[in-house]
């Protein structure tokens, strides 16, 4: 592979190095004005006013530096954090590694992050699904995570697939200078886009949804899913073509990881969650494949504790509340086993962020929540109360996030949609 | 008699925006209602029950509806349970799939659908996302309004066998001709997920009511009154974006 610091410069260079730190100053600039303002970090403007400078800003920011991505439908930003820790703990300067940490993951927020850290030659970027193929274009990553594919505010991506098809043109067209490619075995779209790599490493993590993953990628045919029994795992297979389940190269069994050579790594992390430990057997993967050793990657991942905000706890009046955040049916159904308070806040809309078709409730299995009540919160609460009622569950409606969450108990579980996920942490004192 | 059949066809390939729902909504009817009843979920490769009161078909993806339509072509069994008096109800995608053509995929192959409603489906000028409301017309000939979330590519045109199931007030509907949906004997096809039968409980009660072959009483269910008038009340003051 050909490090990208070791391109010819042309003599148009420095006229670009001048333009991009105009669009850095007026970022900051920028930035600085939203604080001022109090319109939150100014993360997100900064970018979009780079990139408005300097339409070239993303792909400049990401030369002359190692790179590894994190990409999929859920767990990008907690990966991220974890892959970060697991990279910063085998260094002796942490500082060298730039991360997305707020989990803004399309191009201004990547560019924002990239613009306040020149200096360090490692970045560990959180990526949205649909901007990978330009990363991978632009960027020459040496690592690619990719974790899961899930159906996802479907009145804007209306058909998972595409997004996979765009992962596997451009490993495809990056050929050999393309990333290695660490991938969850377990989800078809997933290796059907990531066995186009050179080399791909494999995580069996376990993951059991199959909910979206009913027809082959490759030739349509109807998947078979053999779903785990005490003597075995579950496995996936097309009974039409040669995608299958590969062998993997890291195995997740309860809060173990054993990798090809049967070495087992006991993770002992401090986020919750199988899902968590599936994320964290990725990133140790990952991070070994960047070069650092297991034991300094465990030891990093274990000191991540709440994500971009994701499982803090947040304070409303005399109530603590765990904030867990789940964003489309594949998401719930990891959270709602950790939310095991009585009574338990869901809190759900229908912005942009969330997807504004709330059909989706019918796809989650709320009725696990019989015998506790639920506070329904958020402007899509009555929505909620509906689904509940043909679930059986008892709860109550108050759709304004504060008056949900104030003085109700000592300490409480909320899930929430994206939208009053960012508005609780911010209510809550955490943002 | 025998239990009321509710069999909700091929979850996996038609499920993808929450419309098991509708086959819930149903159950749920009947058992508050102290109906027997069984709800029957069939997946592709298993045989569908000849004999059900009402199939369910829901919304997905293009591949998904050629697999969906060869699994049932083969199967044959849903014609069969058509042809001795099961309604059938079918959302979005699905309601595609029972007309007589519909289009696939960026070339916008042609693929034939089940024949079941005499309605043809090509790619439409934009796609028709966001919330829809339209007033149906009830046997009695009561006006209820029926709202949901419409989204979808396909643009829909009936044949002179099928009539219209409902006028749209807002959103786009079969194809911005004012019509929505489908209805050819007791086969209805619609765009609107939400489920629409969650949110619609008298549509609910008039499918119900075919498959049973008499009136039901209304259920009290303020919950889902007060989620029509917001859903209503919402996309009259017109929020709706038209293919934002
Ligand atoms: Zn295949």
């Amino acid at each position: 592979m050909v490090p990208a610091n070791s391109r010819s410069r042309r003599p148009d260079d420095d006229l670009g190095r001048v333009r991009l730190g105009l669009a850095i100053g007026a970022g900051r600039l920028a930035a600085k004005a939203s604080r001022l303002a109090g319109r939150g970090s100014g993360a997100s403007i900064r970018g979009q006013v780079m990139l408005r400078i300097d339409p070239q800003a993303f792909g400049k920011l990401l030369r002359h530096r190692r790179i590894a991505a994190v990409s999929g439908t859920n767990g990008k930003t907690t990966t991220t954090h974890l892959l970060t820790a697991a990279v910063r703990a085998s260094l002796s300067d942490g500082n060298r590694v730039v991360t997305n940490a707020d989990g803004a993951n399309l191009y201004h927020g990547i560019a924002s992050a990239l613009g306040e850290h020149p200096d360090a030659d490692i970045a560990i970027l959180e990526t949205d699904e649909r901007v990978v193929r330009e990363l991978i274009r632009q960027g020459r990553p040496e690592l690619l995570v990719l974790l899961n594919f899930s159906r996802d505010q479907l009145d804007r991506h209306h058909e998972i697939k595409a997004l996979g098809r765009s992962w596997r043109d451009a490993l495809v067209e990056a050929g050999t200078e393309g990333p290695v490619v660490v991938a969850n075995s377990c989800d078809p779209l997933v290796v059907w886009a990531a066995r186009a790599a050179h080399r791909t490493v494999w995580v069996d993590t376990g993951d059991s949804w199959t909910q979206d993953a009913a027809l082959c990628p490759e030739c349509g045919s109807v998947l078979v899913h053999a779903p785990a029994t005490p003597a075995s795992r579950a496995r996936w297979h097309c009974p039409a073509c040669d995608l299958s389940q590969p062998t993997p190269d890291y195995v997740v069994h309860g809060d173990d990881v054993t990798d090809r050579s049967g070495t087992v790594h006991h993770l002992a992390l401090q986020v919750p969650g199988r899902f968590n430990r599936a994320n964290a057997a990725c990133a140790l993967a990952a991070a070994v494949e960047f070069g650092g050793g297991a034991a300094d990657a465990l030891r990093g991942m274990r000191d991540v504790k709440s994500p971009a905000g994701r499982y803090a706890t947040a304070h409303f009046g005399s109530t603590s509340a765990r904030l867990l955040l789940a964003k489309n049916p594949a998401g719930w159904a990891e959270s709602l086993p950790l939310a095991a308070s009585d009574p338990v806040v869901l809190a759900i809309d229908s912005a942009a962020a969330d997807g504004r078709d709330v059909s989706w409730l019918w796809d989650v299995d709320y009725e696990q929540l019989a015998g506790r009540h639920v506070v329904c919160t958020g402007p899509r609460a009555q929505d909620l109360a509906v689904r509940l009622t043909y679930a059986g569950v008892e709860h109550s409606v108050e759709p304004d996030l504060s008056t949900a969450l104030t003085d109700r108990s000592a300490t409480l579980d909320c899930i929430a949609t994206y939208t009053p996920f960012q508005r609780l942490r911010r209510l809550g004192g955490l943002a | 008699m025998s239990p009321v059949r509710i069999v909700l066809i091929y979850q996996s390939l038609l499920g993808i925006y929450g419309d098991r729902g509708n086959a819930m909504v149903l159950a749920k009817r009947l058992e508050w209602r102290g109906i027997d009843h069984e709800l029957i979920v069939v997946e592709p490769g298993e045989p569908v029950p000849p004999d059900a009161g009402v199939y369910l078909l829901g919304g997905g993806e293009d591949m998904a509806q050629i697999s969906a339509v060869r699994a049932l072509t083969s199967d044959t069994n849903l014609f069969r349970g058509m042809d001795a008096g099961a309604v059938l109800f079918a959302v979005c995608a699905g309601y595609q799939i029972c007309g007589q053509t519909f289009t696939v995929g960026d070339h916008d192959e042609v693929i034939d659908g089940l024949g079941l409603l005499d309605v043809t489906t090509r790619r439409g000028p934009q796609r028709a996302v966001g919330e829809i409301l339209t007033r149906w017309t009830r046997p009695d000939g009561s006006v209820s309004l029926i709202t949901g979330f419409e989204n979808h590519g396909g643009f829909t045109t009936l044949g002179a066998d099928a009539a219209p199931l409902a006028q749209v007030e807002v959103g786009i509907g079969n194809s911005g001709d004012g019509t929505e949906g489908a209805v050819q004997g007791r086969a209805i096809g619609t765009y609107p997920h939400g489920p629409v039968l969650a949110r619609n409980p008298d549509l609910a009660d008039h499918v119900l009511s075919l498959a049973l072959g008499r009136d039901l009483e209304p259920l009290d269910l303020p919950e889902v009154d007060r989620l029509r008038a917001d859903r209503i009340a919402h996309v009259r003051a017109g929020r709706r974006r038209v293919g934002a």
